[in-house]
């Protein structure tokens, strides 16, 4: 059978999801190496990238409501739609915790952390578990696969941990360094940034099983 | 509680084996559409609920259609009979050759009625009901035929009306229409619902989503889904429901 419009028109909202996942990938992965590394330069590219997650977020915002205006989609045509629209907004919200890691780096940041301190906050860790998290279900969408995208539920409980710990974690290093609290305080921020992007890659994976399968897991993790 | 009950129903065009064993409950006051390409028998299985494949010669039919519990194939009951409770819109609208108050008034005649107050009561409620009454008030003497399209098939629905029907079954009724016209006709169902209840094959899919509380799909003479309408349109459980309803057929 001849390919379809329809299907033409899916296939270039696809490409241009796939575009937004590479963008953010490359934002996220910058700004891991941003802070572990407190590389300014890299810091303010980022910082130049994130207009155009912006632009790209309304593009694809317009194309998903052009294609529901003009093809009416009905079935996993509409269910791809609506959680098109949704995992684009995530995408963007992943690119603007970035940007807050990367102004952390330029603005609070005085020098590289304290590997002693770092690895007691286990960032790194939480750097990776976020990226395993984007990665994955930048992968389950590409193939399709929600058993995949289920695996992503799983992986957030790292995060949440990491981030639980790490107060007490961040208190007593204030008491031994007051002079610098002001820069701790913006630290405590980019750990909860972290475990939001974490957030943020648990909802894009909802949607994914919602597209894939109809299932609904919002407010209701019972896979 | 249902108005129609259909149960194990097999019906062939000659060798043509049309519809097979369907079974199948429509609730009372509710809408339920038929959707399926071209020749999968949802007409046929239409206009079995008034009988109107009776006289399409070398027909052969097993099975129940039950009515308000009775079987309208049973031999004691009266074709005449079933059409005043089973009234019948078709794609095409086609009022007869006569005036806007005679298309309505036609079928209390032809039953008997001859007080001219109840026939002149029922025609206005009738044209009330199918909404048409404000645009044909003032011009009843005038022919049929002088309406629109879209304003010819809410005649038609008007004089189905006119006989107290309790299911109308409805043929593609917009197709032949202009949208503004089909959004009445929509509007129409909705409001008829409350009354009647409404079976409507259509192979307009938005329409189908938009107006009907159920939907069944047909394809090759078989009911391959019948389901809450939502359902089916955002979520079939049949993979033949999905290609068809997301045009991915064949």
């Amino acid at each position: 059978m001849a390919t379809l419009h329809i299907d033409t028109e899916l296939f270039k909202l696809k490409n241009s999801l796939q575009e937004m996942w590479l963008l953010v990938d490359k934002q996220l992965t910058k700004a891991q190496i941003a802070f572990m590394e407190y590389d300014k330069a890299i810091a303010r590219e980022i910082l130049s990238r994130e207009k155009m997650v912006n632009a790209l977020e309304l593009k694809i915002d317009q194309e998903c409501e052009n294609f529901i205006a003009r093809n009416n989609p009905v079935a996993i045509d509409l269910r791809l739609a609506l959680a098109y629209i949704k995992i684009n907004n995530n995408l963007e919200r992943i690119g603007d915790f970035a940007e807050g890691i990367a102004e952390f780096v330029l603005r609070n940041m005085s020098e590289k952390l304290p590997q002693e301190f770092a690895e007691k906050l286990r960032i790194e860790e939480m750097f990776n578990g976020v990226s395993e998290m984007f990665t994955l279900a930048k992968e389950s969408l590409h193939e399709e696969n929600s058993a995949k995208a289920e695996k992503i539920f799983g992986l957030d409980n790292l995060v949440d941990e990491i981030n639980h710990r790490s107060n007490p974690i961040i208190t007593e290093e204030m008491k031994k360094h007051p002079e610098k609290i002001e820069e701790y305080l913006y630290l405590n921020a980019v750990i909860r940034k972290l475990e939001r992007m974490g957030d943020r890659c648990n909802n894009i994976a909802e949607e994914i099983v919602f597209y894939l399968d109809a299932k609904i897991l919002k407010h209701n993790k019972s896979v | 509680m249902y108005n129609i009950d259909v149960n194990n129903l097999n019906f062939y065009y000659g060798e043509f084996h049309a519809l097979k064993d369907i079974s199948m409950s429509i609730e009372k006051n509710s809408v339920t559409a038929f959707i399926g390409p071209s020749g999968c028998g949802k007409s046929t299985f239409l206009r079995l609920f008034n009988r109107m494949n009776d006289l399409i010669p070398d027909i052969r039919m097993t099975g129940e259609v039950n009515i308000d519990g009775r079987n309208i194939y049973d031999k004691d009951i009266l074709v005449d009979e079933l059409r005043k409770e089973v009234g019948m819109v078709f794609q095409k609208p086609n009022p007869f050759p006569k005036t806007i108050f005679e298309n309505v008034a036609y079928g209390l005649r032809v039953n008997g009625e001859k007080n001219k107050k109840v026939i002149e009561e029922r025609v206005v409620d009738s044209l009330k009901g199918a909404a048409l009454w404000d645009e044909v008030k003032d011009k009843l003497k005038k022919s049929a035929f002088e309406l629109s399209g879209g304003q010819q098939q809410r005649l038609c629905i008007a004089r189905a009306l006119a006989v107290a029907p309790k299911i109308i079954l409805m043929d593609e009724p917009a197709s032949a229409l202009d949208p503004i016209s089909t959004l009445k006709i929509e509007e129409l169902i909705f409001q008829l619902k409350k009354d009647y209840t409404i079976v409507i094959v259509t192979h307009n899919m938005q329409q189908a989503a938009r107006v009907s509380d159920k939907t069944a799909f047909f394809y090759l003479g078989e009911l391959v889904e019948y389901d809450f309408t939502e359902k089916i349109f955002t979520n079939p459980s049949k993979e033949a429901t999905q290609n068809y309803i997301t045009g991915r057929f064949g």
